[in-house]
């Protein structure tokens, strides 16, 4: 009878066990998704911001047209996407393309006095990061979950349940080379 | 450490709570130890055994308890708002270039810490360079960044100090400290107040000792952990900002300058970014400074960070990137582009010109294009005068020396003949018509100008303004001994 009992009670213990490692797991897989949303709100943000600055600069910088139009299309092709991977590579590419548009800014004093000009890129310089830092929260939230699902207790219960893996939101292959130096031609 | 600040919220909570009993409980114990005391000096010299033994000790213990009670709600609920009325902190103001930057940079540390908790921003309007953060128990957070920090900052070195003291906020240094800072407040104030009394009442020395020991054994509580949390602060803002060249940086230069001392007064010292005071125990090492000062020394907090950017310490000195100044083209004389219709056309109250509004420094000033006078909002001028740089010409300095001189000799005349001050100078303001009140800029930095108390603007006549900012940054301060006994 105790034998009864004594199985009982281990196999309630380790019920318990499993449910708070799975409630762990579903603990994090929100953060991640939650992470991710805010990485979209960003991604938005800058969409939203970038027509506004190209309207905005576009009467003084009559020389860099294709400039301008990199960006936009940068843009269009970032919207474009659905991946997860796809759309991290698409966007690099469009961060390249406004640091150079930035840099090219540098030499326009008179964008410099604009008052709207500004602001407009002190926005855009400020999306830059949130853009930057809620993808840097979001990798850490995925690292963090993904360690979990692979250690060697919750593995049993991941599996069990089959968690899915979260996907990192990472630098594509084409962004480990260095960038170009394609602004000498068009500062001129 | 925890993976993500995430993890930090949910993790600090037990280890604040012991931290933040063992201070109440002191406190408790203080405030009962001083009824004692106090009961014990009204009933004069009668044994301590006859108050502990008959129920007065109940009585006494019951209602100092209600008491210290309600001292620490009404302290923990209002710790913010008391800071900031200390140092005067305003909110930023949204028509400023670089205050909006920082209310950006506030927003972005906010996700980078994963939205956990709400920071407001502020921003003391001093020339001093420190930065400090503050929450109580209602849950409101506010970083306050001094003018004089957010003028000498470039953007990623005022990320990195925002960090770090986004840091104090989320692993919950900072309510603790915050606290303490505001329970303790009221010893540190009764010792202010009993060093004056005991020089005439030989009576209120042992309430002096006493209130003094309290004080110093609650601050020495805090500051024995209080150095290794700054060591964890500086390492949680470099997880955010994944920069810590800006932050070793950003620190080279606050402890380059004025951070604060006697604006920030003591007990607000362990909430700021770098000790306002000076101490012989800030930048020394060992177990006894360890417990007698708040802050590491910022030699070896900049070594640590360098050593994460793997870089020497002399590279710090090579490069400088700071905020360079923004360098506005020269608007013509006479043009009228920068001023907007709606508001009502001002004249210059010395030449009849009209006044221009025009950008400056990111902020907004009138000018008259006649006589290059300017007026300015008394509230932006510490902004002004902390972002302009002045160059030094040989023009103004011979302006200045002439100019401070000239008001030298003047002060001291006024000084003896009171009475004999001419009131033909006096010009109108601009705004209201009144007489603008004429005075120096401080009795330390001598140059004369026209206040309009109602409008709360000045006027500053042409190269005035420039004068002020070189005096300052160069430290050019005449005698000011003998002043005191002149308010003109």
């Amino acid at each position: 009878m105790s034998v009864v009992w004594i199985l009982a009670g281990f196999f309630l213990l380790l019920a318990l066990w499993g449910i708070c490692i799975y409630n762990r797991l579903v603990m994090l897989k929100n953060d991640v998704r939650n992470a991710w949303s805010q990485v979209d709100v960003q991604l938005k943000r800058r969409y939203d911001l970038i027509p506004n600055l190209v309207a905005a600069v576009k009467g003084f910088m009559e020389h860099e047209k294709t400039l301008l139009q990199n960006v936009v299309d940068a843009r269009a092709r970032a919207m474009a996407a659905d991946r997860i991977r796809d759309r991290s590579s698409a966007e690099d590419s469009l961060t390249n393309c406004l640091n150079g548009f930035f840099a090219v800014m540098e030499g326009y004093p008179v964008l410099k006095s604009n008052e709207n000009v500004m602001h407009l890129q002190e926005e855009l310089v400020s999306t830059e990061n949130r853009i930057a830092f809620s993808r840097q929260l979001y990798n850490d939230l995925v690292a963090n979950y993904r360690t979990r699902l692979e250690v060697f207790p919750d593995m049993i219960i991941s599996s069990l349940f089959s968690f899915r893996p979260a996907e990192y939101f990472s630098a594509g292959r084409d962004d480990l080379q260095l960038p170009k130096a394609a602004l000498s031609s068009s500062a001129q | 450490m925890p993976i993500t600040f995430i993890d930090i919220e949910r993790q600090k909570s037990w280890r604040i709570g012991l931290l933040l009993f063992f201070l109440v409980a002191l406190y408790f114990l203080f405030a009962f130890i001083i009824a004692q005391a106090v009961v014990l000096f009204l009933l004069g010299t009668r044994s301590f055994f006859v108050i502990g033994s008959a129920n007065y000790a109940v009585i006494i213990a019951v209602s100092v308890l209600t008491l210290a009670l309600v001292h620490f709600g009404i302290s923990g609920y209002t710790a913010v708002q008391r800071v900031i009325e200390q140092v005067r902190a305003e909110t930023p103001d949204p028509e400023d270039g670089i205050h909006r930057q920082l209310v950006n940079i506030i927003a972005e540390i906010h996700i980078a810490s994963g939205n956990t908790r709400k920071i407001r921003c502020m921003v003391i309007p001093t020339l001093s360079m420190n930065a400090l953060a503050v929450t109580d128990l209602k849950g409101e957070a506010v970083i306050a960044i001094t003018e004089g920090l957010l003028s000498r900052l470039s953007r990623d070195q005022l990320e990195a100090v925002v960090a770090h003291e986004a840091y104090h906020i989320l692993s919950g240094d900072c309510l603790e400290t915050s606290l303490a800072a505001s329970l303790f407040g009221i010893y540190a104030s009764a010792v202010d107040g009993l060093k004056g009394a005991s020089t005439e009442d030989v009576r209120a020395v042992p309430f002096l000792l006493l209130f003094w020991m309290l004080s110093t054994l609650a601050s020495m509580v805090n500051m024995f952990i209080s150095r290794e949390r700054e060591y964890r602060a500086d390492a949680g803002a470099v997880r955010m900002t994944r920069n810590p060249l800006a932050l070793a940086e950003a620190l080279h230069r606050i402890s380059a300058r004025w951070s604060g001392a006697g604006f920030i007064s003591d007990g607000l010292e362990m909430l700021c970014i770098s000790s306002p005071t000076v101490d012989s125990h800030d930048e020394a090492e060992g177990w006894l400074d360890d417990l007698l000062s708040t802050h590491p020394p910022v030699r070896k907090r900049i070594a640590v960070l360098l050593g994460m950017a793997h870089l020497s310490p002399s590279a710090l000195d090579k490069q400088d990137r700071s905020r360079t100044p923004v360098q506005m083209p020269p608007l013509p004389a006479g043009s009228f582009e920068g001023g907007s219709v709606q508001e009502p056309l001002m004249f210059c109250p010395s030449c009849r010109g009209p006044l221009v509004r025009e950008p400056a420094e990111s902020t907004t000033v009138f000018r008259c294009h006649a006589c290059r006078g300017l007026l300015v909002d008394n509230d932006k001028i510490p902004r002004i005068l902390a972002r302009k740089q002045v160059e030094c010409t040989d023009r103004l300095l011979a302006l200045v020396r002439a100019v401070t001189a000239d008001n030298q000799r003047s002060l001291a005349i006024r000084q003896k003949r009171l009475k004999e001050r001419k009131n033909a100078e006096t010009i109108p303001c601009p705004k209201c018509g009144r007489v603008m009140f004429r005075t120096f800029y401080s009795y330390a930095y001598l140059i004369e100008i026209d206040r309009c108390n109602a409008c709360c603007l000045t006027w500053f006549d042409a190269d005035e303004l420039e004068m002020l900012q070189y005096i300052i940054e160069n430290k050019i301060t005449g005698a000011i001994e003998n002043l005191q006994e002149f308010h003109g």
